[in-house]
C-alpha cells in the first residue's frame, strides 16, 4: 500500500506479545507499508514515536504498565503528527464508549487486521 | 475418706474435747456461782456451732458458711476459759471473751452465700472484729478482775496498772461501739431478708429471727450491765442459753434451705462458660466469613487467571496464526515457497496453541484426577514439575472427589512454589490415608522461607482445606526447606 505521495507509510507496531508483532510486521510489509519499529509496552512506544515519527502506530490497547488508550492521550497530549489505529484480540464491544473518547483515527479487532481494513480506516 | 472430711472430724473429736475440758474448768470454778447454767449456755452454744458448722462444711466444702460457724463455737471455748483459776487461761479467756459475737456477726452478713456483699458489711465486720480483739485486750490490761465485779477470779498477770477509769472509759466505748454495729447488722440483715427473692428469704428466714433475737438479747444484757438484781441477769441468761442454743440450727437450716449459693456459683460458672463460648464462637464465625470472602475472591481470581491466560496464550497464538494463514493466502500463487514457509510457521503456532490450551484446561480440572485419581494426577504433577520430585507414597483407592481435588491442588500448588521460589534440589510427596484422616506431605530441599501470609496461593489451599474441616500447616524456616502439610478428615 503506498500513500499519495508515493512513498511507503512508516508504521510503529506497539503490542506486548513478540508472535504478533512478528504476524503483524510480515503482514503490513506485505501490504506496502514500511515498518519502522516495535514497542512492547506503553512507556517504550511513546519513546519511539518521539525517536522515529511514524505516520501510523498500531496499537494493541491491553499492555503491561500504560495501557493503549493512555498511551493514544499523551501522544495527542504532546502533539504528535501521528496516525494512531488501536487493536487488540478483544471485541469493539468490550471498551464500551472509551473508544470512541480516545483520540485514535479507530479500532481493528485483530482477527481482521489487514492491510486492506487499516488503508480503508487510515485511507 | 477424702482429707477434708479427715480434717473436719478431727475438728469434731477436737470440739468434743475441748467441751468436756470446758465442763470440767466450769464445775470446778471458784468464781461462778450459776455452774450448771454455765455449762448449758457454753456447751450448746459452742457444740451447736460447731456440730452444725462441720456438717454445713461437709455439705458445701465451697462456702464459707460451715468454717465460719465452726468457729464461732470454738470462739466459745474462749468464754469457758474465764472460769478457770489459772492467771495465764483466765487471761486468755477475758481477751478471747467476746470474739464469738464477732464472728457470729460476720456469720450474719455473709449468709448464706459466704462472701461479704459491699463496702459497709465490711467496715462492719472489720470494727467488730477491732471492738472484740483489740479493745477488748486494750481494756484488759487496765483492769483488776477483783474490782471489776469477778469476785475471787484470779490476779491479772498482764495488768500495767489498775485504772478504774481507763479500764471502765475503754469498756464504754466498746459498749456503745457493739451496740452500734449490733444495731447496724440488724438493719442490713433485716434490710436483705426484705428484699430478697422467695429463694433467698427460704434461707434467711430462721437466721434472722433467731439472729435477731440474740443480738437483742445482747443488747439487753450489755444495757443493763453491771450490777442489777440477780434475777434479771438470770432470766437473760436462760433466755441467751436458749436462743444460742437454737441459733446455730438456724444458720444449718437457713443453708440447707437456701439454693441460693449453690445457684449462684453454678450460675456464676455457667455465664462465665457462657461468654467464653461466645467469645470462641464469634471468632470461629468471624474466621468464616473472612475465609468465605477469600474463597469468594480466590474464585473472582481464578478467572481473571484463567482470562488473562487465554488472552496472552492461545488467543494471541490464534491471532498470528489468522494473519500468517491470510498472509498465505495471498501468495498461493504468486510465491509458492513462502506460501510453504508461512503455513509451516502456522502449524507451530497451531501445537503451541493447542498445547497452551490444553495446560490451562488442566488447571481449571485435571481431568486425570477425575477419571483415573490421586495416583495417577500425582504422577503427572510429578513427571510435568521441572524440579525432580519422588512420590513417597499415594493412595491406591479413590478418594471422595472433595478430597481428592484438595489433596491434588495441596500438592499443586506446592510443587509450584517449589519450581518458581525454592531452588529445590529435590521435592518428596506423601499423600496417605490413615486413622480417618487423608495426610498431605509436600517437602523440599530449599531455601525455605515460605509464609501462608505472604501470597494469595497458600491461603487458598488453607481455605480449601478448611473448607473440609481440615488442617493446613507449613513450616518453613530461612535455609531450612518447606514443608507443606495438610491433613483432611476422611471417614
Amino acid at each position: 500500500m503506498k500513500d499519495n505521495r508515493g512513498v511507503s507509510t512508516s508504521v510503529l507496531i506497539v503490542d506486548d506479545h513478540p508472535s504478533f508483532r512478528a504476524g503483524a510486521r510480515r503482514m503490513l510489509e506485505a501490504s506496502g507499508y514500511s515498518v519502522v519499529g516495535e514497542a512492547a509496552d506503553g512507556e517504550a512506544a511513546l519513546d519511539a514515536v518521539r525517536e522515529l515519527g511514524p505516520d501510523l502506530v498500531l496499537l494493541d490497547v491491553q499492555l503491561p504498565g500504560i495501557d493503549g488508550f493512555e498511551v493514544a492521550a499523551r501522544l495527542e497530549d504532546a502533539g504528535a503528527a501521528t496516525t494512531i489505529v488501536l487493536t487488540s484480540s478483544r471485541d469493539r464491544a468490550d471498551f464500551g464508549d472509551a473508544l470512541a473518547e480516545s483520540p485514535a483515527r479507530g479500532f481493528i479487532a485483530k482477527g481482521e487486521l489487514s492491510g486492506a481494513t487499516l488503508a480503508e480506516l487510515t485511507g | 475418706m477424702t482429707s477434708l472430711r479427715r480434717a473436719l472430724l478431727a475438728l469434731a473429736a477436737l470440739a468434743f474435747l475441748a467441751g468436756v475440758g470446758a465442763a470440767a474448768l466450769i464445775l470446778t470454778s471458784s468464781h461462778e456461782s450459776s455452774r450448771g447454767l454455765a455449762v448449758l449456755l457454753i456447751l450448746s452454744a459452742a457444740w451447736g456451732f460447731a456440730g452444725t458448722g462441720l456438717y454445713a462444711w461437709d455439705r458445701r466444702p465451697d462456702n464459707n458458711i460451715g468454717p465460719l460457724m465452726t468457729a464461732v463455737g470454738f470462739a466459745w471455748f474462749f468464754v469457758a476459759m474465764t472460769f478457770s483459776g489459772s492467771e495465764v487461761i483466765y487471761a486468755i479467756g477475758v481477751v478471747g471473751n467476746t470474739l464469738a459475737y464477732a464472728v457470729l456477726i460476720h456469720l450474719l452478713l455473709c449468709f448464706p452465700g459466704g462472701k461479704l456483699e459491699g463496702r459497709l458489711s465490711k467496715w462492719v465486720v472489720a470494727l467488730t472484729y477491732f471492738d472484740t480483739t483489740v479493745l477488748q485486750a486494750a481494756r484488759f490490761l487496765f483492769t483488776v478482775p477483783n474490782n471489776d465485779g469477778c469476785t475471787g477470779c484470779p490476779e491479772n498477770p498482764v495488768l500495767i496498772a489498775g485504772h478504774e477509769n481507763v479500764s471502765n472509759a475503754l469498756n464504754a466505748i466498746q459498749v456503745a461501739l457493739a451496740i452500734v454495729l449490733i444495731a447496724i447488722t440488724v438493719v442490713v440483715v433485716f434490710g436483705r431478708w426484705r428484699r430478697s427473692d422467695a429463694n433467698r428469704r427460704n434461707a434467711l428466714t430462721p437466721v434472722v429471727f433467731t439472729g435477731g433475737f440474740a443480738f437483742l438479747i445482747l443488747l439487753v444484757q450489755l444495757a443493763i450491765q453491771p450490777g442489777v438484781s440477780e434475777a434479771v441477769e438470770r432470766v437473760a441468761y436462760i433466755a441467751a442459753v436458749a436462743v444460742f442454743a437454737c441459733l446455730p440450727f438456724a444458720f444449718l437450716l437457713g443453708l440447707l434451705r437456701s439454693r441460693v449459693g449453690r445457684a449462684e456459683e453454678i450460675s456464676s460458672a455457667l455465664s462465665a462458660e457462657n461468654e467464653q463460648l461466645n467469645a470462641e464462637l464469634r471468632a470461629k464465625v468471624e474466621e468464616l466469613r473472612a475465609s468465605r470472602a477469600r474463597i469468594v475472591e480466590a474464585g473472582y481470581a481464578e478467572r481473571r487467571r484463567v482470562e488473562r491466560n487465554l488472552h496472552d496464550g492461545a488467543q494471541q497464538r490464534l491471532m498470528a496464526l489468522t494473519m500468517n494463514l491470510r498472509l498465505a493466502r495471498d501468495k498461493l500463487g504468486e510465491d509458492p515457497a513462502a506460501t510453504g514457509e508461512l503455513l509451516d510457521e502456522a502449524m507451530e503456532e497451531l501445537g503451541a496453541a493447542t498445547a497452551e490450551l490444553r495446560e490451562l484446561a488442566r488447571g481449571i480440572h485435571p481431568v486425570l484426577l477425575s477419571e483415573r485419581g490421586l495416583r495417577a494426577a500425582l504422577g503427572g504433577l510429578a513427571e510435568r514439575s521441572p524440579v525432580p520430585v519422588e512420590l513417597v507414597a499415594t493412595p491406591a483407592e479413590r478418594l471422595p472427589a472433595p478430597i481428592e481435588m484438595a489433596a491434588y491442588f495441596v500438592v499443586a500448588e506446592a510443587l509450584t512454589n517449589v519450581a518458581r521460589y525454592a531452588e529445590a534440589e529435590v521435592a518428596t510427596v506423601r499423600v496417605e490415608r490413615r486413622n480417618g484422616t487423608v495426610e498431605v506431605e509436600i517437602r523440599d530441599d530449599g531455601v525455605g522461607g515460605a509464609e501462608i501470609d505472604a501470597g494469595t496461593g497458600l491461603r487458598g489451599l488453607e481455605d480449601r482445606v478448611a473448607a473440609l474441616e481440615g488442617r493446613f500447616s507449613v513450616s518453613s524456616r530461612a535455609g531450612a526447606g518447606t514443608t507443606v502439610e495438610a491433613s483432611i478428615p476422611c471417614e
